[in-house]
């Protein structure tokens, strides 16, 4: 039989039966779509997800630190992150973003217009600080690079130290007496994990440098990673880098490795999860075709050995069941590359990021193969079947 | 009858069926000699084993001894898809109750043979065509199988037969499911065929009216065939 008049007349007979054919369709054609959303978008929901798991404690934030008390040195030896090193570390493989950090303990502020001054703890931070901890505002906004460049006299503070200063006044916009010097309150801290943080006062750290007397160069670092995967890899690296451009005595890096395992477990549990969903949905779907296939060979008997006796050979029969199976199975999948370009694209519009395009298109070739594995698995032993049916008892068959 | 130039010669052919563990003989060294153009009818009661012989004759099952030639070939000795290869190009075959294929087009049902054959697409409208018109159901061609009457249903199984302008046609009780007058146009169709297009007819048949239309008649009784 040629070519082109077998895919006719197995595309017709696929066509004449969808009504048979709808259910085993829409499960392959839905695991084809799942495949490709998780393989397309996987990266990006795995960096949402990132974000959304600091509720478990910032599993994917690194933190690097100067111990003063060195056994190398005889007295405390204060050290500190340069510029230079801070700027290596953002270069690095799978950094999402580093913060320096410097704290200053008992120092005064007060409201402009009560003189009632208490300590606090006054923090120098970078515009990075907060995308780093991912934080937000609950009052306010941030201060950004041009606060930071300006070196401007600007506060953001923690929600405790808020309402001791203010009350039950707004603080946004509002004058505070730092150090001596007049800060204008930017916004409130909020979000996740904050822990005593809600007692601090933030200020740009090159404002701290100019106009808090106890300043030090930042001794802190936090280092964000793109996702847990890039932990353990960027953790070993920070050493080194450090090293090369300082000296680097004294330094201690921490992980926090038990929220880090607590996240990959949970994260392998889910993805585990959605794969074995998307393999169940796609077995589904060949069982169902096999089963289609099967009912056709037992309600087609008769058709196949009147094929027979005019002419069919086995190969024929076999060919023709197993294109059948093939149709079935690439229409699916067809169906389910497009459902899957429409959940790809919802998805990025929802997460606000785009995969790479080679890879949606390595993804449908992934679900075409799938499918004729499939359609050649689930059509295989039906078709057999069908081939080696003797004529007479086929032409017989009630 | 015994002739060097028959078309199909089928000598001491014998089939038995296998019951409750006992061979049952079907046919009994069955002889027969056709020649080209005869138009040959076999009759015989029900059960006797006239459609098994017919079976037989188209390759659809195998004797259990005996040998058959068709057009000087042994055609017992082909391989499983040479049988089909000679299905297609030597014999056509109208059954019992027409089988056309369900869901499909007139068109479609003859265009079948001609995929299997490897006849080319470009070939095959003109050809259908004339397989209908021999059969008067040219107007039918795209007309969907499922809705031609009984009668109508039965010529294009004929035409069916005929598209592939195989030197034989082997009917299996053609007229069993018509009326009188629908048997009477088969019956003309089947000579007119013979006549212009020059085929064998071989037809199994209960029903004397049909057996009296071709030019010999065969009884088939007890696995015995005889000139009737």
């Amino acid at each position: 039989m040629r070519l082109n008049d077998l895919f006719e007349i197995s595309l017709r007979q696929v066509l004449r039966q969808r009504r048979r054919n709808i259910g085993a369709v829409l499960a392959i054609a839905l695991g084809t779509a799942g495949l490709i959303v998780i393989i397309t978008m996987g990266h990006n929901v795995k960096e949402k997800i990132n974000m959304d798991l600091e509720l478990l404690g910032g599993a994917t934030r690194i933190k690097a630190y100067f111990d003063f008390f060195h056994e190398k040195y005889s007295v405390p030896m204060p050290q500190w992150f340069r510029e230079d090193t801070v700027n290596a570390l953002r270069r690095l493989k799978g950094v999402m973003g580093v913060t320096a950090v410097f704290f200053c303990d008992g120092i005064d502020i007060c409201a402009n217009n009560n003189y009632q001054y208490i300590k606090t703890s006054i923090v120098g931070v970078d515009e990075y600080f907060w995308d780093v901890n991912s934080f937000s505002a609950a009052k306010g906004k941030f201060f950004g690079s041009t606060e930071v460049g300006e070196r401007a006299k600007v506060c953001i503070l923690g929600e405790d130290l808020a309402k001791t200063v203010f009350g039950d006044e707004d603080p946004v916009g509002r004058l505070l007496i730092i150090d001596g010097n007049f800060y204008r309150v930017l916004g409130v801290l909020g979000g996740i994990g904050l822990g005593d943080r809600v007692e601090k006062a933030f200020v740009p750290i090159t404002t701290a440098e100019d106009r808090i007397s106890r300043f030090r160069y930042p001794d802190q670092i936090y280092v964000r990673c793109n996702t847990w995967n890039d932990v353990e890899a960027v953790a070993s690296s920070i050493p080194s880098v450090v090293g090369t451009h300082q000296p680097a005595e004294g330094l201690q890096v921490k992980v926090a490795l038990e929220h880090l395992k607590r996240v990959k477990k949970i994260a392998w549990w889910v993805e585990s999860f959605v794969y074995l969903a998307v393999a169940a949905t796609l077995i589904l779907g060949g069982f169902g075709i096999w089963n289609i296939m099967m009912a056709n060979v037992r309600v087609r008997t008769r058709e196949i050995g009147l094929k027979k006796a005019i002419g069919a050979e086995d190969r024929d029969i076999l060919h023709q069941f197993l294109t059948e199976a093939l149709c079935l199975s690439l229409g699916a999948a067809f169906l389910g590359i497009v459902l899957g370009r429409v959940a790809v694209e919802s998805l990025a519009l929802l997460l606000g990021s785009r995969p790479p395009e080679e890879l949606f298109v390595f993804c449908v070739f992934l679900g075409i193969m799938f499918a004729v594995i499939l359609g050649v698995g689930a059509g295989l032993v039906p078709s057999i079947r069908a081939s080696r049916m003797e004529v007479v008892a086929a032409v017989r068959y009630e | 009858m015994s002739d060097n130039n028959a078309l199909i010669r089928v000598s001491d052919l014998t089939r038995n069926y296998v019951s409750a563990g006992r061979d049952i003989p079907v046919l009994k060294k069955v002889n027969l000699d056709v020649l080209r153009k005869d138009m040959i009818a076999i009759t015989g009661p029900s059960g006797c084993g006239k459609s098994t012989f017919l079976f037989i004759l188209g390759l659809f099952l195998s004797p259990a001894s005996g040998t058959y030639y068709f057009d000087g070939r042994d055609v017992l000795a082909l391989e499983r898809s040479e049988q089909a290869e000679f299905r297609r190009s030597q014999v056509g075959f109208v059954f019992q109750n027409a089988d056309l294929l369900e869901n499909s087009t007139v068109y479609e049902n003859l265009e079948f043979p001609l995929i299997y054959a490897g006849v080319h697409r470009r070939r095959r409208p003109k050809m259908i065509s004339e397989a209908l018109e021999l059969v008067n159901l040219g107007h039918r061609i795209r007309h969907p199988s499922n809705l031609l009457s009984g009668g109508e249903k039965q010529r294009v199984a004929v035409a069916r037969a005929l598209v592939n302008k195989p030197k034989v046609i082997l009917a299996d009780e053609p007229t069993g499911q018509l009326d009188q007058g629908n048997t009477q146009y088969i019956m003309d169709y089947f000579k007119g065929i013979v006549a212009e297009v020059g085929m064998t007819l071989i037809v199994v048949t209960h029903d004397p009216k049909v057996a009296v239309r071709c030019n010999r008649i065969y009884v088939l009784n007890d696995g015995v065939l005889k000139e009737g």
